[in-house]
């Protein structure tokens, strides 16, 4: 009785496990070329914080799009661009509050069930020079493709991007700029 | 004799009856300037290395926090040319003295360990440069949430401090 008990808690938590983590497989596979599935964390005028979206490069300017705003930054304007990685949690959310209730430590298990992703700061002045900064994270290896690209176009940055040693095998983490 | 006691005695009464008025006047509030709008310059981390992200997120959450707190008519950005025709600016600088980047997981799976803090020192000058208040501050997270909101820690207690020195009325 003991061991059938356990056995279904164990299939109930990789049961969990893995319709949390099937979503956002789906979600970066079906995801079109040149789109960048993003969460802005904060920065962005008229945008509500940690709101998801995609962030584009369309015709000079940065474009960050929802169901709800649009908002575009010129890339001339754009300062400073630096990219970095960081991890979370894969239960978030309300969900991931509710999990740090759970009997016997289950939340701080589930605590340890992280997902690293890659964050992208901009700096950029409006029209009137006021100085603004935003901040998103993506998936992981979507940050340095997006800076070089704004790079190319004009945007500023303090930190140069690495060039590229041409190996296929190159991680993504190996391949962040390091800071001088 | 008699009347030197009785002069003696008045001074000392008067001395004492001073004293209080005298201390409450060395511990009250500093006298500051009111202010109907603030500036806020981008957070400067010179000799601390602090990742790009804890410096835009601190700084765009004090301006945040400066708006939804009230009191001043404008909360400029750094650089804000619309700033320089306003006669009784207050400009806030903060720099970085400190920084620890814990860890979400650790706080997260052990309550004690993991915590994030920053000290910022904080100073208000007028527009010619001319220091109005300095104070040291600092954002710090211990239980929940991610190491960034540390940042919005400190924005609360930058935002207050803002509030209670520099606003004209502070009934809002």
């Amino acid at each position: 009785m003991g061991q059938h008990s356990m056995r279904t808690a164990v299939i109930t938590l990789l049961g969990v496990l893995g319709i949390a983590a099937s979503p956002g497989l789906a979600q970066q596979s079906q995801q079109p070329a040149g789109q960048n599935k993003v969460r802005q964390i904060t920065g962005l005028t008229g945008v509500k914080a940690n709101a998801k979206g995609t962030l584009t490069i369309e015709s000079d300017n940065l474009l960050f799009a929802n169901s709800k705003t649009k908002v575009s930054v010129p890339i001339h304007s754009v300062e400073d661009v630096v990219t970095d990685n960081d991890s979370q949690r894969v239960f978030r959310g309300t969900f991931g509050t509710l999990t740090m209730f759970a009997p016997y430590g289950g939340g701080r298990f589930l605590s340890l069930f992280r997902s690293k992703l890659d964050t992208l700061t901009i700096q950029y002045r409006d029209s009137d020079g006021a100085l603004h900064g935003a901040i998103f994270t993506m998936a992981v290896g979507k940050a340095d493709p997006l800076k070089k690209e704004l790079v190319a176009q004009g945007a500023r940055t303090t930190i140069p991007v690495q060039q590229d040693s041409g190996s296929p095998d190159t991680k993504p983490d190996a391949a962040k700029e390091k800071k001088p | 004799m008699k009347r030197t006691f009785y002069a003696s005695a008045a001074i000392l009464l008067l001395s004492a009856g001073l004293m209080p008025v005298q201390l409450r006047a060395q511990t009250g509030p500093p006298k500051v300037r009111k202010a109907s709008a603030i500036q806020v310059v981008m957070i400067q981390s010179d000799e601390i290395k602090l990742p790009a992200e804890f410096q835009i997120s601190l700084y765009e959450n004090l301006i945040q926090r400066l708006q939804k707190q009230g009191g001043f008519e404008h909360v400029y950005r750094d650089g804000d040319h619309n700033a320089d025709a306003v006669a009784d600016l207050i400009v806030l600088h903060g720099t970085v003295r400190g920084f620890k980047k814990g860890s979400e997981m650790a706080r997260n799976v052990t309550t004690v360990a993991g915590k994030t803090s920053i000290d910022i020192h904080c100073q208000f000058t007028d527009k010619d440069g001319k220091s109005a208040l300095e104070q040291d501050l600092n954002g710090k997270v211990r239980f929940f949430g991610g190491n960034l909101r540390a940042t919005l820690d400190f924005a609360k207690k930058a935002a207050k401090l803002a509030h209670d020195n520099f606003v004209a009325s502070p009934a809002s």
